[in-house]
């Protein structure tokens, strides 16, 4: 499903970022992806979701191969994807309803079958009422839940969340990675990108990626996770 | 295409400020190159008007040969740029400064005989109307042994061309400033209220929508803009023009294709630079 072969990449002004990445996530799976700021998490994320290319080695995203994929197959493959940031990134002047409208209005989608996701979607999330609600008029635990029903309202094969929790409380924090857990049990592959640890408290048999220094220097159960090494 | 003209209507009450800013910017560029064509305008039909009285008077001998003269009027008609050569009898002529004389005309009641010679009155044909043509008649003319003296306001021609001259060139370095201004204003309008917008546009990249479908969304929203701006632009221009023409004095106004293609040039512009301004935020991936 997403594979990574000995990758790199970097950029022209901080120099490589990632070096040495190799592993693969399948169908289904549920993936902490951890580390200090700046160990190239976000970057790591951005070689899946295409807005960066691998500078040597081969990234593969539901069997499409970064040596081969064209540009402008790269939003098709992302509406394969569900991506939500620490930032929420909700268009301020549109509606609940209509920031998760969007996701599928610019894939051309029927008006009637968007009407009914969106509103399958905001049900699915508990946010059926706020549906006329503009962001600002949302607490941060609710925008962050708009951005999730945004993401998966394409029923996309895996969401990816760049620091997901990052703007929220601890007790919001841990609300919304129960609701990604959920996300999964339901089919859907999850990885979450935090360099908050505590999110992964008691979540010992969850598999935990740690990135230090470009480097992916852990991959296993979470609970088996070593900081010293 | 139905749901990007919807979007851009949507998108014009999302962002109002931004849109109005567009609009304005659209609008007044377009107002001040209209009314400076307006000028130029009515400039060239003062001098088309001025040149209408470009005349070439051949005053004649009282004792010209009526047969001579005859034949003199068919060599100067086929002339180069010679529109008319019109015989003035000596009777018409004395009426004609009668006529000009106005109330004073009694000073001519006293006369015995006339003292007005006869002429060849010679209009020129359209774009002949310069020293370079009338002189050449007027020298053929001269030459004619029949006649006494040739005029053609020499110096009042002279200055009219220089007139001419100065308002082309003005013209054409002030029009060329006032359309870069324009155009200047216009896409940093434009930049401002994409730049405005690169998290939409992100964000539609990231939910997956390709190039081609954020690009028409942005040049529908900036060809409406555009036109909008270019609409307001005709309107004021054709209100003013009217309103100066009853209340003021009656000018030359533009034609409907003036107005169509201020309408246009504002669409046009609304069209290429969006397609300019968002090139960097789709050329990244």
């Amino acid at each position: 499903m997403i594979i990574f072969k000995e990758v790199a990449t970097g950029y022209a002004r901080r120099g490589r970022v990632l070096e040495g990445l190799s592993f693969h996530i399948d169908k289904g799976e549920f993936v902490f992806l951890t580390g200090a700021s700046g160990s190239g998490k976000s970057t790591l994320l951005k070689l899946i979701y295409h807005e960066l290319e691998p500078l040597s080695g081969e990234v593969v995203i539901a069997n499409l191969s970064s040596l081969k994929v064209k540009k402008r197959r790269i939003p098709y493959l992302r509406r394969k994807l569900g991506i939500v940031f620490q930032d929420f990134s909700l268009l301020e002047n549109r509606t609940a309803g209509e920031n998760v409208a969007f996701a599928l209005e610019v894939t051309g989608a029927p008006r009637s079958f968007i009407r009914s996701q969106v509103s399958k979607f905001l049900n699915h999330l508990g946010l059926s009422n706020k549906a006329h609600c503009f962001p600002h008029e949302l607490s941060g635990g609710e925008q962050q839940r708009v951005a999730i029903a945004r993401a998966l309202v394409s029923e996309p094969f895996i969401l990816i969340a760049d620091e997901p929790t990052g703007n929220l409380d601890p007790s919001i924090s841990e609300e919304i990675v129960r609701l990604m857990i959920r996300i999964n049990t339901m089919g859907t592959a999850v990885m979450v990108a935090t360099h908050d640890y505590s999110l992964l408290k008691g979540r010992d048999n969850f598999r935990r990626l740690h990135l230090a220094n470009g480097r992916l220097i852990y991959d296993g159960p979470s609970g088996n996770f070593n900081p010293q090494i | 295409m139905l749901r990007s003209f919807k979007e851009a209507l949507l998108g014009f009450t999302r962002s109002k400020t931004m849109t109005a800013f567009a609009i304005v910017a659209t609008s007044f560029s377009l107002l001040v190159l209209g009314f400076f064509a307006l000028a130029l305008l009515n400039l060239n039909t003062l001098i088309r008007y001025l040149e209408d009285k470009v005349e070439i008077v051949v005053y004649l001998r009282d004792s010209a040969d009526a047969a001579l003269v005859g034949l003199a009027i068919e060599d100067l008609s086929r002339l180069e740029g010679v529109n008319q050569v019109r015989y003035m009898s000596k009777e018409e002529a004395l009426e004609r400064f009668r006529a000009d004389l106005g109330p004073n005309s009694d000073l001519l009641q006293d006369l015995e005989t006339n003292p007005v010679p006869a002429s060849l009155n010679i209009t020129m044909k359209v774009g002949y109307r310069d020293t370079l043509h009338v002189k050449d008649v007027a020298e053929a003319a001269g030459q004619l042994s029949f006649v006494e003296e040739v005029d053609y306001g020499r110096e009042w021609l002279r200055r009219m061309e220089i007139l001419k001259h100065v308002i082309s060139v003005v013209g054409a370095v002030s029009g060329t400033i006032l359309a870069l201004v324009a155009i200047i204003l216009i896409s940093s309008a434009i930049k401002i209220a994409i730049f405005s917008r690169r998290k939409e546009i992100f964000i539609m990249k990231i939910v997956g929508a390709t190039n081609g479908s954020i690009r028409s969304s942005f040049l529908v929203e900036g060809f409406l803009k555009g036109l909008i701006g270019g609409t307001i632009a005709a309107g004021v221009i054709y209100g003013v023009t009217e309103i100066f023409s009853k209340k003021v004095a009656p000018i030359t106004s533009f034609t409907d294709k003036y107005y169509a293609c201020t309408m246009l040039a504002g669409a046009v512009m609304g069209l290429v630079g969006s397609w300019i301004s968002l090139g960097r935020y789709l050329r990244r991936v």
